[in-house]
């Protein structure tokens, strides 16, 4: 591990991602939820409610997240959205379906209309939290990328090496072990994300909402823990062949990083990659899951602030070892080490990075500090008596 | 055309477009709102209260598909045009970055606020947040057109050798950022977000006008919107001169197309209409504006200055970058440019007359109908803006930086839109094109009609349900 200025953006990628995941998360799991947590129409509207004035501004984590990936790792960027093209189509659709349906549901009586936002809500933030997982997965495992640079195309950079319609069903395809893990990551994901939600509405409103949110999340919570086990048991067979060892100098490496990463190498393959820094994992690993155990205790005595508090720790710890585990690879190539993206060969120059940062250090506080006052000003709890009780009172006026 | 490519324009264009219909209502929407909350909060009248909750849940229905087509857009740089994206990424992805970490926070994050805060936050934070939003909308503009100046105009930037192929990298970023192209078209913009909102808030007081119902209302709506709008017009109609003239410098063959000038003359002539033969490189039909020299004046400031033709252009442009078509379609660029000018000087007027007649507005019908249907010309005058921007600027995506009318400074950084295209297949394109299209095109016709149903309302006192 080094601290320069690729790791340093490494970790902040890694923050935004984190910052998407838990203020997003929240939001689309309460999407997943709202058919199940709200019978009639007004309970309907209060779960909508209770993310209403935050989602577009969590829905920003995402798009930081991109521009900063394209800022900091163009390399990486242009490589991964291309190669991952109707993937992230996907994805994109379904946030721009959830983004208007929260818009136009209550803007019109009729249940024709509010039952197809309805549906939109629910599939579309699966679909998000699914996919977004598929793709951890997919680029933890390796992909099929290779290095134009390498065979003297000093134009195109790093290309997928399959075409459509494959290189897309090979994402969730079980007999690939990448398309597996893929699969693994997602369907935990998922759960993640539903338990995350199942803290915001126990947080945000109570009642009948918030009570049957919590037997949601008694139910899931094991499921989650099992899966995230598989996960970290799978994590620790990945491995990475090497096709030409010549050809190493292209992953950019700093020198010492070169020859710890030689040293590890058994035969031409790289064995159990995701481990490298084994204790640091451990510990992150571990710390994940007693703040899933201690998730359970909260949600338990519906304490909705400390289970979102534990939700929140167990992503980022589950993150960060994620990160330290694939550090310093970006994504890994399935058809040669040599042809991967690292945080080296990847990123952009000492001068953008720079900048980046002094502009990253400047307002990632303050904006941090804005979004923290205005949850604060808009975490008052809501129910449907409340929301009743406000429409009479409306009328009045 | 290869069909990858074609189709990958025409996805970027389509996307493009849509955003650009939900971009300058919401850029000037905000700041008109804002306004509004402020003149109630200072004066403590209810109908400016009354007014702020009406247009701003206009704004707000127009904002969603607004985030919805940006969110696209933004990824489309990687799934597109992966090469330009590699080959730009240096510099081009700090602004876009930035953007999100300065602007799209504050913007949606405020909003929020806004319009969930009614009788909720004390009325200082709801005034602040109507205004930090408003702020950050504007902010997003100007740090996505500095992106985009950068492209039409690279300074700052140097081209190495890297890794993992060749590309341009930062070399001075403050040039960057004071990018002079970009600010001409922030201003351009952000005026035409003003103009854009002014004529739409005028358009549908017209029609409640023409009805008779709320009045008093939409009179006084009426009137924030034509001095709000005189205002930016003029502004609008000033600034796109600067613009024009930031053109003919850095970009001699866009301007070239713009002016349907096929042979370098100095004492250059304006063209008020032209039919152009791009085989024959030679204009067919020609009708100029009386006023000799007014072309020169315009683009270099001075009467006999000299402007280079498309047909040397061609030349000079195969000479350094070998063979190849260096002019756009001339017609097209052309009438793009005339119209939007043209409805420029309109804007003008009608914000003139409507303040003539303003004292008897709800009965001056002639006015109230023309207001009505003007609606779709001010998004029709931002879409051609855009094509002749971005249809000018072809075939390059990044432009060679070039300066003081056709000096070339830094050839090897100009990227041609045909190179900078991502290897993808027929069948993923054509699939996202098709469906993008069909999703933008449903959801922007549910958009119109909320914005209709909304809209003719007109303001009523129910809580805000969402
Ligand atoms: C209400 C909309 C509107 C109106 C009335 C005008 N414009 Fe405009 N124009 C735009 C909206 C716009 C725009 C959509 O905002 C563009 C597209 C690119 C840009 O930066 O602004 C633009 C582009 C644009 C360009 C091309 C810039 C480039 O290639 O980068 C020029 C030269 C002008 N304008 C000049 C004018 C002049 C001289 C006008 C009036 C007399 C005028 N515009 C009215
Ligand atoms: C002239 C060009 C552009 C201007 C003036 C502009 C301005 C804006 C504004 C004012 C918004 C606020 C939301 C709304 O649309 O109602 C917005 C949203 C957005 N724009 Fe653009 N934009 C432009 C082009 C682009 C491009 C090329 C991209 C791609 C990088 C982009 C990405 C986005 C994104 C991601 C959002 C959603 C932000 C949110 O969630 O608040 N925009 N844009
Ligand atoms: C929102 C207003 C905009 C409109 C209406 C617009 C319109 C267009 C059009 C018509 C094209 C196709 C040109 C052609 O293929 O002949 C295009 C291409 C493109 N534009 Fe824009 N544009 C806008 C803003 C932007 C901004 C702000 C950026 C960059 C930050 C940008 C970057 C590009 C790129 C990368 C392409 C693809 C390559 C190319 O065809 O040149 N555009 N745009």
């Amino acid at each position: 591990m080094h601290f320069d200025l690729q790791t340093i953006w490494a970790i902040l990628v890694t923050i935004l991602i984190a910052g998407y995941i838990i203020t997003d998360g929240f939001d689309l799991g309460v999407g997943i939820l709202h058919g199940l947590v709200a019978k009639t129409d007004i309970e309907k509207r209060v779960t909508i409610n209770a993310i209403g004035p935050v989602w577009d501004g969590n829905e920003v984590w995402f798009i930081t997240a991109g521009g900063a990936a394209f800022a900091a790792f163009p390399e990486l960027y242009a490589a991964l959205f291309s190669s991952l093209y109707i993937a992230l189509f996907v994805v994109l659709l379904a946030l721009i379906y959830r983004a208007v349906s929260f818009e136009f549901r209550s803007k019109e009586e009729s249940e024709g209309w509010r039952k197809f936002w309805d549906q939109s809500i629910f599939w579309s933030s699966l679909l998000v939290a699914l996919l977004i997982g598929v793709a951890i997965g997919n680029i933890l495992a390796g992909i099929p990328i290779k290095n134009s640079a390498i065979e003297g195309d000093l134009l195109h950079g790093f290309v997928y090496a399959e075409k459509f319609p494959i290189s897309f069903i090979n994402l969730v395809n079980p007999f690939t072990f990448h398309g597996l893990f893929g699969l693994l990551v997602g369907v935990t994901t998922v759960l993640f994300i539903i338990m995350h939600g199942v803290s915001w509405l126990i947080w945000k409103t109570e009642g009948s909402i918030a009570e049957r949110a919590r037997n949601i999340g008694m139910k899931v919570w094991l499921p989650f823990v099992i899966m995230y086990v598989i996960c970290t048991g799978v994590a620790y067979m990945i491995s990475f062949k090497i096709g030409d060892p010549s050809k190493l100098k292209f992953l950019n490496l700093p020198q010492d990083m070169m020859q710890q990463v030689a040293s590890m190498v058994q035969g031409n393959v790289l064995p159990h990659a995701l481990f490298r820094f084994p204790v640091i994992e451990l510990i992150l690993i571990v710390l994940a899951a007693l703040c899933a155990v201690g998730w359970l205790l909260a949600v338990k005595n519906m304490k909705g602030g400390q289970a979102f508090f534990f939700t929140t720790l167990t992503f980022i710890f589950a993150g960060f070892a994620v990160m330290f585990g694939a550090y310093p690879l970006a994504v890994p190539s399935s058809l040669g080490l040599e042809h991967s993206i690292t945080i080296y060969n990847g990123c952009s120059s000492h001068l953008t990075l720079t900048v980046m940062l002094v502009a990253a250090l400047i307002f990632a506080p303050i904006v941090i500090a804005y979004q923290a006052w205005v949850y604060k000003m808009f975490l008052f709890k809501i129910s449907p008596e409340s929301l009743k009780k406000e429409l009479e009172e409306a009328k009045e006026h | 055309m290869d069909f990858v490519l074609l189709v990958s324009r025409l996805q970027f264009a389509m996307t493009a477009f849509f955003h650009f219909i939900f971009v300058p209502l919401t850029l000037g929407l905000s700041t008109l709102s804002a306004l509004m909350l402020t003149l109630h909060y200072t004066t403590g009248k209810e109908i400016y209260r009354d007014m702020a909750k009406f247009w701003s849940k206009l704004f707000a229905i127009n904002f969603a598909l607004g985030v919805a087509t940006g969110l696209v857009h933004e990824f489309e740089f990687g799934m597109n045009w992966s090469v330009y994206s590699r080959f730009v990424g240096d510099i081009f992805g700090a602004p876009l970055a930035i953007e999100g970490l300065l602007a799209f926070f504050m913007e949606s994050t405020f909003m929020g606020v806004f319009l969930f805060g009614w009788d909720k936050v004390p009325k200082a934070v709801h005034l602040l947040a109507a205004w930090l939003s408003a702020i950050g909308s504007n902010l997003s503009a100007l740090w996505i057109l500095i992106a985009n100046g950068w492209m039409q105009h690279p300074v700052g930037a140097k081209v190495s050798m890297f890794v993992a192929g060749k590309r341009a990298e930062l070399a001075d970023w403050w040039s960057v950022v004071f990018n002079s192209v970009a600010d001409v078209k922030f201003w351009h913009t952000a005026t035409a977000g003003m103009v854009l909102s002014s004529v739409f808030v005028l358009s549908v007081s017209a029609y409640h006008l023409l009805k008779k119902q709320h009045v008093e209302f939409f009179k006084k709506s009426a009137y924030i919107a034509l001095i709000f709008g005189l205002i930016a017009s003029i502004g609008e109609v000033i600034i796109g001169d600067f613009h024009a003239h930031e053109v003919a410098k850095t970009q001699p063959t866009k301007l070239a197309a713009m002016e349907a000038l096929w042979d370098t003359k100095s004492h250059a002539n304006i063209q008020l209409a032209v039919w152009a033969d791009q085989k024959a490189q030679k204009n067919i039909i020609e009708i100029p504006l009386p006023i000799p020299g007014l072309l020169s004046f315009l683009a270099t400031h001075d009467f006999n200055g000299k402007l280079l033709g498309a047909k040397d252009l061609q030349k000079m442009f195969e000479a350094k970058f070998g063979p190849g078509n260096y002019i756009p379609p001339v017609n097209f660029v052309f009438w793009a440019f005339h119209i939007m000018v043209y409805l420029g000087f309109f804007f003008v007027i009608l914000f003139i007359w409507g303040l003539i007649k303003y004292k008897d507005l709800e009965n001056a019908t002639g006015f109230l109908k023309v207001a009505l249907y003007s609606l779709p010309l001010p998004y029709i005058a931002c879409w051609l803006g855009w094509a002749t921007a971005e249809v000018g600027r072809q075939p390059w995506i990044v432009y060679p930086l070039t300066d003081d009318y056709g000096k070339i400074l830094l050839p090897d950084i100009g990227l041609k839109t045909a190179q900078a295209v991502s290897p993808l297949t027929n069948i993923e394109v054509i699939i996202t094109y098709i469906i993008f299209l069909a999703t933008f095109t449903g959801l922007a016709i549910a958009d119109f009609y909320l914005l209709a149903k909304f809209a003719s309302k007109g303001p009523e006192k129910e809580a805000e349900l969402y």
